[in-house]
C-alpha cells in the first residue's frame, strides 16, 4: 500500500527499499491478545525469564510484546483500542544501525533484515535508545545462568539448540526467526532451489490460534503475506518516521 | 624596548571606586625568588586536616568506585535503575557533566590567553587540573554504563585478527575520537607551562624521591632563549588549536542525543546549546576551585584576589545569560506546537513527577547569576561566589537529568513509559566527585598550582604611569 | 688560540643583561657562542640578540597533514576495505567524514607540537648541563666562551655593565 506521494508516482526509493524479501503482516482485527505469540516467541529463541521483581521493573525482555491501549474515558465508559502485538519492525532504514559503535547491529543485503550481532555487543543500549517501538530488549543480568538461580535448572532443558544463549549485557531482539529462515535456506540451497514461501513460519506466527499473524516472502506477488500487506486496511507503525519497517498491520474493520 | 601602552578599561571605575591599581596582583610584584618560597611552602606544609580528608575521600573512592563497580560489573547493569525504555541513566549524565566541567580548564588557560586578559595568570593551571581530572571522571562514567565493558577495547581502531572494525557511523565514536582528543592536548597542554615550573621546583628541592620526580618531569628544562622559543611557539599553537577541539568535543557529546529518533532529544539546537552548558558548570567550578584553593592554601591570598573573583563573575553572567538564550531556543519551538511528542516532552519535563527539577534547575541556572552576579562588591566576595557556584553546578545537574533520565520516559510507544529512579547510581556518582577531589588534593602537594612564571611575565608587562593627575595602569606588550 | 672557557654572567634584571650582552658583543664574541638563560621568556630584540629559529611549528604541521590522513584512512579507508552496511546511511558518510577527519587533524598538529618541542629543545636530558638555580628565582643568565687566558678582561667589563657575579661554570647534573 503507497503512499498518495507514491502513487502519484512521486518516489525517490527503490521498489526494493520499498518492499522487502521477508515480511510479516499483523491482523488487529483477528488478535484477541492471548499472548501465544509471546509465549511461543520466548520458548523459540531463549528468551530468559527476568523473575517478578525485574519484570515489575520494566525489565521483562518478551520479543513481542501485545499492547493494550485505551482511549481516555473514564470507567465504565472503557473503550480499548486493538490489541497491537509490536515486534522488531526490520526497518529497512533502522535508526538502531547507524549507531551502534562496533557493527553488532547491521543490515543483512541478502535477507533485507536487521541483524543483532550477540557476541559483538558491549552494551551502549544506544540502539535501544534509538528505537522508536522500543522493541529492543537488554540482558541486565545472566538471567539464564542456573549458577545464579538455581531455579532456572530444569529449564535449561527446554532450550532451544538453534538459538544462542545470551550472556548479561548484551542487546536483544526478534530476528523474525533466523534461525528457522537459515535452516529453511540451507535446506532448499541443498536441493539447489530458492527458499518458498510457506515453508516454513516464525514462531510467533505458528502459534496464533487466530492466525493473526502471517509471515512469508513479501516479494513474491503469490505469497499470503504480500497480498495481506497490500490490504486497503494496512498501514505501518510510526510511518511518518520513514524507517520503510517490513511488518504490516490490519485494521479498521471489515 | 617596543611597548604600547593600554589603559585598562577599569580605570572609569577606579575613579569612582578610588581603587588602587596596586591592589591588584600585576602591580603589586615581589621578587621572584620570594614568590617560588611562597608557593613551594604551601605544598609542603599543611595540618593533619589535609591528610584526614584525604584518607577519608580515598577510602570512600575505593568503596564506591572500587568495590560497587566491582559488583556492577559482576552482576550486570541490572544493579543500576536502568531499564527498558530507560535505557540510559545517570551514568550519561555524570559523564556530560563531567565533560562540562572540564570545558572550563580550556576556556580560561586558552580562550583567555588568546584574547590576552590579563587576570587569567595566576588560576590557568589550576583550571587546567579540572580539565584533566574532570575528563578522568568523565572517562570513568562512560565506562561505567557499558554492559560489558571488558570489551571496550573493541572501540578502538586497532588492526585485530578478527578484522572487525568500530562503526565511524555511531555518534559515540565521535565521542571515543573526540573525548581522546581533547584529553591527550589538555593533558599536554598541562604540562607545557608545567615545565618551568617544575624546573623550579627541581632547584628547590634537595633530595629523596620528590627531587627524582621533579628532575624527570622536568626533561633538563633550563631556561635558554631556544627552550623559550620552542615552548611558547607550542604553547601558542596549543591556545589556538585546543579551542575549536573544546567547542567540537562538547558539540560531539551533544549530538549522542540529538542524532537519536526520541522526543526532546532530537533537537538541532544541541550542539551549542550543550557547549554553552558546558561553559556555564565550568565556570561556576571555577570560581568554587578558586576560593577552596584561596582558602586552604598557604599565602595564595596573595595570587588569588577579588579581582580574579571578578573576572569569573563577570564571565558566569554573560556565559548565564547565552545559556538562558539557548535554552529558550530549544524551550519555544516545541512548546509552539507541531510535534505532538516534542510537546509531551515539555509538559512531561515542567508538570510530571519531577517538575520541581525542572523549577530548581530554572532558577539555580537563570535566577541565581542574574541576581547575584551584577553586583560588583559581590562579585568580588569569594564564598559568595562560590556558593553561586555550587548553585549553578546543581541546575546543570539537574538540567542534564531533565534531558537524560527524565526525558527517556517519554517516546511514541506510550505502552512502555516507565520512570527511572536511580539505584547503584547514587554512591558510584558521589564516587566520582571524590575522586575529582582526591586528585586535586594530591596534585596539590606534588605540583605547583601557580604558574609563577607566567605571574612573573605579567608584573613584568605592567607598569603604573602617572598621565596628567591619574596613575594608570599600563601594560606592554612584551611578547 | 687558547682554549675557549665557558664562563657564566648573573644578572639581577633584564635591563642590565641586554647591557651585558652588548658589552660581549663589543668585545668581540659571536651571537653564536652566547646564551641567555632566564625565568621568563624574554624577547630577542629586548636582549639585542638574533631570533631564535623554532622548527616546532613545522613539526606540528606535519603533524596535522599526518592526522588527517589518518582521519580519511579511518572513515574511508576502513569501510572501503571491510564494508558493512547499516541503516540507510551510505558507506562512506559525509558528515562523519568531516567530524572525525576534523578531530584526527587537531590531535596530529598538538601531538606533533608537542614532540617537536622535545625533538627541537633535546628534551629529555638528564645529562650535565650549565646551569645556576638562581635562574629559576628570576635572574637573567649570560653563558659565553671566550678564550681562557682573556677571561679577567670578559669579567671585568660584565662587572661594571652591572653583572652580580661572573665565573667560569662546569657542566652539572640539574
Amino acid at each position: 500500500m503507497a503512499t498518495e506521494l507514491e502513487q502519484a508516482g512521486f518516489t525517490n526509493r527503490s521498489e526494493e527499499e520499498l518492499g522487502g524479501r521477508w515480511g510479516m503482516v499483523v491482523d488487529q482485527d483477528l488478535c484477541t491478545g492471548c499472548q501465544a505469540c509471546v509465549a511461543a516467541c520466548s520458548m523459540e529463541n531463549n528468551v530468559p525469564f527476568v523473575g517478578e521483581e525485574d519484570a515489575g521493573y520494566g525489565r521483562a525482555m518478551h520479543w513481542i510484546r501485545i499492547e493494550r491501549l485505551w482511549e481516555s474515558t473514564e470507567y465504565p465508559e472503557v473503550k480499548m483500542t486493538p490489541f497491537q502485538p509490536t515486534m522488531c519492525q526490520q526497518c529497512h532504514n533502522a535508526p538502531c544501525e547507524p549507531v551502534c559503535p562496533v557493527y553488532a547491529s547491521v543490515h543483512s543485503d541478502s535477507q533485507d533484515l536487521n541483524l543483532q550481532v550477540y557476541n559483538r555487543c558491549i552494551g551502549t543500549r544506544y540502539c535501544g535508545n534509538n528505537c522508536p517501538y522500543q522493541v529492543r530488549a537488554f540482558n541486565w543480568y545472566d538471567y539464564t545462568d542456573a549458577r545464579i538461580r538455581p531455579e532456572l535448572t530444569t529449564l535449561q532443558n527446554q532450550l532451544n539448540p538453534d538459538v544462542t544463549v545470551r550472556r548479561r549485557g548484551i542487546m536483544e531482539k526478534c530476528t523474525f526467526c533466523i534461525q528457522r529462515i537459515h535452516k529453511a535456506e540451507d535446506k532448499a540451497k541443498s536441493e539447489g532451489r530458492e527458499v518458498e514461501d510457506g515453508e516454513f513460519t516464525t514462531a510467533c506466527a505458528q502459534a496464533c490460534p487466530a492466525s493473526a499473524i502471517t509471515f512469508g516472502r513479501i516479494d513474491d506477488p503469490k505469497s499470503e503475506v504480500s497480498r495481506a500487506a497490500t490490504s486497503s486496511r494496512g498501514k505501518h507503525l510510526l510511518e511518518e518516521l520513514g524507517t520503510l519497517p517490513r511488518v504490516t498491520y490490519l485494521a479498521g474493520g471489515a | 624596548m617596543a611597548s604600547y601602552a593600554k589603559p585598562l578599561a577599569r580605570q572609569k571605575h577606579a575613579e569612582e571606586h578610588e581603587e588602587d591599581p596596586r591592589q591588584h596582583l600585576m602591580h603589586d610584584p615581589l621578587p621572584r625568588g620570594q614568590m617560588n618560597a611562597m608557593v613551594m611552602e604551601s605544598m609542603r606544609e599543611t595540618g593533619p586536616i589535609f591528610w584526614i580528608i584525604t584518607a577519608v575521600l580515598a577510602a570512600f573512592v575505593v568503596f564506591a568506585l572500587g568495590y560497587e563497580w566491582y559488583v556492577l560489573i559482576m552482576q550486570g547493569q541490572g544493579v543500576a535503575g536502568v531499564t527498558r525504555p530507560d535505557y540510559w541513566g545517570v551514568f550519561l549524565v555524570n559523564t556530560v557533566f563531567w565533560i562540562g566541567i572540564s570545558h572550563a580548564g580550556t576556556f580560561i588557560s586558552a580562550i583567555l590567553r588568546v584574547l590576552k586578559v590579563e587576570s587569567r595568570r595566576p588560576f590557568t593551571r589550576a583550571a587546567e587540573l579540572m580539565t584533566t581530572f574532570g575528563l578522568v571522571q568523565a572517562g570513568l562514567s562512560i565506562f561505567m554504563h557499558l554492559g560489558r565493558v571488558w570489551l571496550t577495547y573493541w572501540m578502538f581502531p586497532i588492526p585485530n585478527q578478527r578484522t572487525i572494525w568500530p562503526d565511524f557511523h555511531s555518534p559515540l565514536m565521535w565521542d571515543l575520537m573526540a573525548i581522546t582528543t581533547y584529553l591527550l592536548c589538555s593533558t599536554m597542554y598541562l604540562f607545557l607551562p608545567l615545565i618551568p615550573d617544575l624546573a623550579m621546583a627541581r632547584d628547590r628541592t634537595q633530595g629523596g624521591w620528590l627531587k627524582v620526580f621533579y628532575k624527570t618531569l622536568a626533561l633538563g628544562f633550563r631556561g635558554t632563549e631556544g627552550e623559550w622559543k620552542n615552548l611558547t611557539t607550542a604553547m601558542n599553537i596549543f591556545a589556538f588549536a585546543i579551542i575549536p577541539v573544546m567547542f567540537s568535543v562538547h558539540t560531539i557529546v551533544s549530538w549522542d542525543f540529538a542524532m537519536a529518533t526520541r522526543p526532546g532529544w532530537n533537537s538541532t539546537v544541541f550542539g551549542p546549546y550543550f557547549v554553552i552548558g558546558a561553559l556555564h558548570s565550568g565556570m561556576a567550578a571555577v570560581a568554587i576551585v578558586l576560593f577552596l584553593l584561596r582558602s586552604t592554601m598557604k599565602h595564595y591570598k596573595y595570587f588569588i584576589r577579588p579581582e580574579h573573583f571578578n573576572t569569573i563573575g563577570m564571565l558566569m553572567l554573560l556565559v548565564s545569560m547565552a545559556w538562558a538564550y539557548f535554552y529558550f531556543n530549544d524551550y519555544i519551538v516545541p512548546w509552539y506546537g507541531g510535534d505532538i511528542w516534542d510537546k509531551l516532552f515539555q509538559e512531561y519535563a515542567e508538570e510530571g513527577p519531577k517538575w520541581y527539577l525542572w523549577y530548581t534547575m530554572l532558577i539555580c541556572n537563570i535566577a541565581v547569576p542574574w541576581l547575584i552576579l551584577w553586583n560588583r562588591k559581590w562579585r568580588e566576595t569569594p564564598w559568595l561566589l562560590a556558593l553561586a557556584g555550587i548553585l549553578i553546578n546543581v541546575g546543570m545537574y539537574l538540567e542534564r537529568y531533565i534531558i537524560i533520565p527524565v526525558g527517556v520516559t517519554i517516546n511514541r510507544m506510550p505502552f512502555t513509559w516507565r520512570q527511572y529512579e536511580p539505584r547503584i547510581e547514587i554512591p558510584m556518582t558521589v564516587g566520582t566527585f571524590a575522586f575529582f577531589l582526591l586528585l586535586y588534593m594530591l596534585a596539590s602537594r606534588l605540583i605547583p598550582l601557580i604558574p609563577v612564571w607566567e605571574v612573573q611575565e605579567g608584573q613584568e608587562a605592567h607598569l603604573i604611569r602617572k598621565i596628567g593627575k591619574a596613575e594608570i595602569s599600563t601594560l606592554s606588550e612584551m611578547e | 688560540m687558547s682554549e675557549p672557557i665557558t664562563l657564566l654572567a648573573m644578572f639581577e634584571d633584564i635591563e642590565p643583561a641586554s647591557e651585558g650582552v652588548e658589552k660581549l658583543q663589543q668585545m668581540g664574541v659571536t651571537d653564536d657562542d652566547m646564551n641567555v638563560i632566564s625565568g621568563i621568556p624574554v624577547k630577542n630584540t629586548i636582549l639585542g640578540r638574533p631570533a631564535a629559529i623554532t622548527y616546532v611549528s613545522r613539526i606540528g604541521m606535519f603533524g596535522a597533514i599526518l592526522g588527517m590522513f589518518l582521519g580519511i584512512f579511518l572513515i574511508y579507508g576502513i569501510p572501503y576495505l571491510y564494508p558493512l552496511l547499516v541503516g540507510g546511511q551510505p558507506i562512506y558518510p559525509i558528515p562523519q567524514g568531516i567530524i572525525i577527519t576534523f578531530e584526527m587533524t587537531m590531535l596530529g598538529l598538538m601531538g606533533f607540537s608537542f614532540i617537536g618541542l622535545f625533538v627541537d629543545s633535546g628534551f629529555p636530558s638528564y645529562t650535565p648541563q650549565k646551569y645556576t638555580p638562581e635562574i629559576s628565582d628570576g635572574k637573567v643568565a649570560l653563558l659565553f666562551s671566550c678564550p681562557v687566558n682573556e677571561q679577567e678582561k670578559f669579567i671585568d667589563a660584565l662587572k661594571n655593565a652591572g653583572a652580580v657575579t661572573v665565573a667560569p661554570v662546569e657542566a652539572r647534573h640539574l
